[in-house]
């Protein structure tokens, strides 16, 4: 037993050493799940923002992906550590709305990204306007088809927000080209093998589809897959302008991705987070601008997350 | 009858409570805010939800069966608990109808596995398909808001200090016990675990007790939907989802054997701790969340070797 | 052979018992497509008859090695992050070395390895199974997330991507792993005396002892199979999806439990066949390729799945009992 208890305690030591940093702010940061590789380049961009403006960031994730109650419960065992600041990205925008009002109570300051919250007070809320990313890409496939043929629409996770604001911005956008007609339209809950599978058989019951809208890269890789494997040819867009997406526009087989930046809404949402500690400005809400990476100007996104630099408040605002 | 099952398990003081024991040391010495009390109130009321799956299953896996349904229950439970709330501004309605849902799925369980001898494994299987389904169509995969907002007491709110959810948890552990170890309803549980002869020789219908001990499932559920929808303040079709192998890991890690009947119900309420406990102190620590994932499961492992090294057999 | 006599008795009316319950299957499997042709015109066309062979070939191998041990009365809890832990060491080796033979041996050998880890668990550190493999289930998927640290690897050789998607006289690939398997789980199970002894000491673990079959030998062989499985099946999602992620195949859980479940095995141990499990994961297939081509909003599908199982299992206790 004695040594249980020992053994525990210097494991635990040796893991937490890294996070136990003295000086600086301590921010706390919520993302959804481990395994999105978008969440990833958020917390990838809190880190780099962290370096730069000298704070801590600590991460927490639920172990169940996308779990309600347990980022309930790692909300209120971190309000026990009091952090300094808290940036916060809600598993689901109404179920979480509990936690930021005990966050509010403990009177820690929380900037909200990504997901708006449905309620709480929050510093500010640092997204992208999933509706005008669905519309701007799906505007762009649907120029590339020469505004006439069949499309399919991919959604994401049924009940979420960013999955329904897309959606609408692809339909918005089919409404501007009436000779266009759409097929069907049906959730891939943003996971690959889910689009492919939806795909091939949306392809058995439609001979002839020319276009695929993906609310997601993940999901338009999938559709390429199913396409490419029934040696059939079709124009794909999705949304993040991932590595692996920039990879397959390089190649010609993805048009376009809508540029959904996680790595810059963590980089932001900690830059506004420690500006509001020091007491300096902050604005309310910074939406970013909707780019579609495509072969023109895809360069940027070729750089791993890791290696970017963090954008300033200012650029951004700029622009 | 029921107290000849209380020696053996004290022999079994085991593996859950070396493993509480030794994380609560370790988490005290490396975590200053862990023994807090605002901490350790947070880790029991974490709890009690767990729990009440829990205690059930307790019972239901020493009738050598199985209920993978509860958790799916337990969010359909909260849905409809949302919805009447919603449409009729009555909590005390919208606590009924999540008890009748319960009532419903446990009714469901019990009758296809005591009359059509259908395995508790695929039966609740099966109506976690079926619970979760509902959920699905039910909701469109949306949130249910707009519940009256004095529901959040019940999680929220305290008596005398100590917090609602813990007080009822405790309820529901003390009615529990009483109806395990003091009543025939007891006796019987522990007999269709070990001997269901005796059952049928006593002239007690075995079909009728298996069902009452899912309906008891059912019942929890719903019970444990009114303090999850007040935790969320809203319900929502993924919000129970893995409940039931957590609460059947509890089970085990706390010493109940999958094989011959034996039910130690002090020992499911300290692995719910033991987990909760350790969850708690791996967030305090900011462990990366991968590491914890795995934690857990070595938790489950370690608890049940170091009872196995103590052997049993 | 060194088994007792009415062993022998015993498993030969089991094998009649499982060819009825096979019989019933087939004609279940018969008159779902019969259905289906007659409410959808795309069901029985040349591309969706081999999606749904393609899609339940997959189900398949992870579910035949999970036969044996459910055969024995085991579960495996842990075969979803099996594939995932394995698919993303073969992932990198692919990706690193270049080589797909290499990134093969990778997952099936991680499968392996890790099945005879869930092997000693059950039968040295006397863990029960569904415990020792829900432990092992959230052991994998933690080091799975640490090592992928939440990214994907993508872009495998178009070689490899045969394994997943590609075709050989126009069947996919996946089919004819499929076939091999159940032709090699059906003479192992039936034919070979380790596969006999699995059957009895699913039946009567203290009589297959007493007649000096190696339980613990044979336990930890097949955990070590159903790993493997899982290793197998991961590649075949790597190469269809030509990408690695931490939670791949987590999804395959329990709709491979439910395949072996709905093609007859009992979870007590003892009986059925992995000829079964295939049928019962064409049924499951079946069932959402029809909800699919009748777009029906995929939130039925699990209440759809969830029917079919205790229909399946309902049908089979029922005719048992007239067999009987």
């Amino acid at each position: 037993m004695k040594y249980l208890v020992v053994g525990l305690t210097a494991a635990l030591a040796a893991l937490s050493s890294s996070a136990a940093l003295a000086e600086g702010e301590s921010i706390a940061v919520f993302t959804k799940n481990l395994t999105n590789p978008y969440f990833q380049a958020v917390r990838v961009g809190t880190e780099t923002a962290a370096k730069k403006l000298g704070v801590n960031v600590i991460q927490y994730v639920p172990t169940k992906p996308d779990s309600i109650p347990e980022q309930l419960s790692q909300v209120e065992d971190v309000i026990v550590k009091k952090p300094n600041a808290i940036v916060f990205i809600p598993v689901d925008y109404k179920a979480l709305v509990p936690a930021v009002e005990k966050i509010n109570a403990a009177k820690i300051p929380v900037t909200n990204i990504t997901d708006r919250s449905a309620a709480g007070d929050f510093v500010a809320f640092v997204g992208a306007d999933d509706y005008s990313i669905g519309l701007a890409v799906g505007k762009r496939l649907l120029d590339a088809m020469g505004g006439k043929g069949n499309v399919i629409i991919l959604e994401g996770v049924k009940g979420s927000l960013t999955s329904t604001n897309r959606v609408r911005g692809f339909n918005d956008a089919l409404k501007e080209y009436p000779n266009v007609k759409l097929l069907a339209s049906q959730p891939g809950n943003f996971q690959r093998l889910n689009a492919l599978q939806v795909v091939e058989n949306l392809m058995q019951s439609f001979p002839q589809i020319d276009g695929v809208l993906a609310a997601n890269d993940p999901m338009a890789v999938g559709a390429i897959e199913a396409l490419e494997a029934a040696n059939r040819k079709a124009l794909v867009v999705g949304i993040n302008g991932s590595k692996e997406a920039v990879d397959l526009i390089k190649s010609g087989k993805l048009l376009a991705s809508g540029d959904f930046n996680g790595f810059i809404q963590g980089c932001i949402g900690t830059e506004i987070a420690v500006r509001n500690l020091r007491k300096q400005s902050t604005p309310k809400e910074v939406m970013l601008k909707p780019i579609v990476v495509d072969k023109t100007n895809y360069a940027p996104y070729e750089v791993p997350v890791e290696q970017r630099t963090c954008p300033t408040l200012e650029q951004v605002l700029a622009n | 009858m029921s107290t000849t099952a209380l020696p053996a398990q004290i022999a079994r003081v085991p593996g859950v409570a070396i493993a509480l024991i030794a994380l609560c040391i370790v988490f005290v010495l490396t975590s200053p805010g862990f023994a807090t009390s605002p901490n350790i109130a947070n880790v029991l009321t974490q709890s009690t939800i767990l729990l009440l799956l829990a205690l059930p299953m307790t019972l239901i896996i020493m009738t050598e069966g199985l209920d993978l349904s509860i958790g799916a229950v337990l969010t359909f439970a909260s849905i409809i608990l949302a919805i009447t709330a919603v449409s009729t501004g009555s909590l005390a309605l919208a606590f009924a109808a999540a008890l009748a849902v319960g009532l419903c799925f446990g009714f469901l369980n019990g009758a296809l596995i005591a009359v059509f001898d259908i395995p508790p494994f695929i039966t609740t299987l099966g109506t976690l398909g079926i619970a979760q389904g509902l959920s699905l169509v039910v909701t469109d995969g949306q949130s249910v808001v707009g519940i009256p907002r004095s529901i959040e007491t019940i999680y929220s709110g305290t008596a005398a200090g100590i917090p609602l959810p813990i007080i009822l948890a405790a309820l529901a552990y003390a009615v529990t016990h009483a109806l395990l170890y003091h009543t025939r309803f007891g006796a019987y549980v522990f007999a269709l675990g070990g001997n269901r002869e005796a059952l049928k020789v006593a002239g007690i219908s075995v079909r009728g007790m298996l069902i009452r001990v899912y309906v008891f499932g059912g019942l929890m559920a719903g019970f444990a939907a009114l303090l999850m929808t007040a935790r969320l303040n809203s319900a929502h079709p993924t919000a129970g989802i893995g409940m039931e192998f957590d609460a059947i890991a509890a089970v085990a890690v706390g010493g109940t054997s999958f094989e011959r009947g034996n039910g130690w119900l002090l020992g499911t309420l300290l692995g719910v701790i033991t987990v909760g406990v350790l969850r708690n102190g791996l967030n305090l620590l900011a462990i990366p969340s991968s590491v914890q994932v795995a934690c857990v499961g070595g938790l489950v492992i370690a608890a049940l070797f170091i009872d196995g090294l103590r052997g049993e057999q | 052979m060194s088994i007792l006599t009415s062993e022998t008795l015993s498993s030969r009316f089991t094998l009649s018992g499982n060819v009825m319950q096979t019989l019933y299957r087939v004609l279940a499997v018969a008159l779902l497509c019969v259905a289906l042709t007659a409410l959808s015109d795309v069901f029985l066309t040349a591309n969706n008859i081999l999606n749904v062979l393609r899609q339940t070939a997959l189900l398949f191998l992870m579910a035949s090695g999970l036969t044996l041990v459910i055969l024995t009365a085991g579960l495996d809890l842990s075969i979803g992050a099996n594939v995932a832990l394995s698919g993303c060491l073969a992932a990198s080796v692919i990706k690193i070395t270049g080589s797909p033979l290499l990134g093969i041996a990778t997952g099936v050998g991680c499968g392996f390895i890790i099945g005879l880890a869930n092997g000693v668990l059950v039968t040295a550190l006397r863990i029960p199974s569904f415990i020792a493999t829900y432990g092992m289930m959230w052991v994998l998927t933690g080091i799975t997330y640490y090592y992928m640290a939440g990214e994907t690897i993508h872009g495998f050789p178009p070689g490899f991507r045969q394994l997943g998607s590609g075709h050989l006289f126009g069947i996919p690939v996946p089919v004819y792993f499929m076939v091999l398997f159940l032709m090699i789980g059906v003479l192992f199970a039936q034919r070979t005396t380790w596969g006999q002894q699995i059957y009895a000491i699913g039946a009567n673990p203290i009589a297959a002892r007493l007649s000096g079959v190696p339980v613990e030998r044979r336990l930890v062989l097949v955990y070590a199979v159903s790993g493997a499985m899982a290793g197998l099946a991961s590649l075949i999602i790597l190469a269809r999806i030509n990408s690695a992620q931490g939670d791949i195949g987590e999804e395959l859980t329990l709709p491979a439990i439910a395949a072996v479940l709905v093609g007859g095995t009992s979870l007590f141990g003892g009986s059925g066949t992995v000829a079964g499990t295939l049928i019962g994961a064409l049924l499951l297939t079946l069932v959402l390729n029809g909800m699919n081509l009748l777009q029906i909003n995929s939130s039925w599908q699990p209440l759809a799945t969830g029917i079919i199982i205790l229909l399946a299992v309902w049908i089979d206790i029922r005719t048992r009992r007239i067999g009987e």
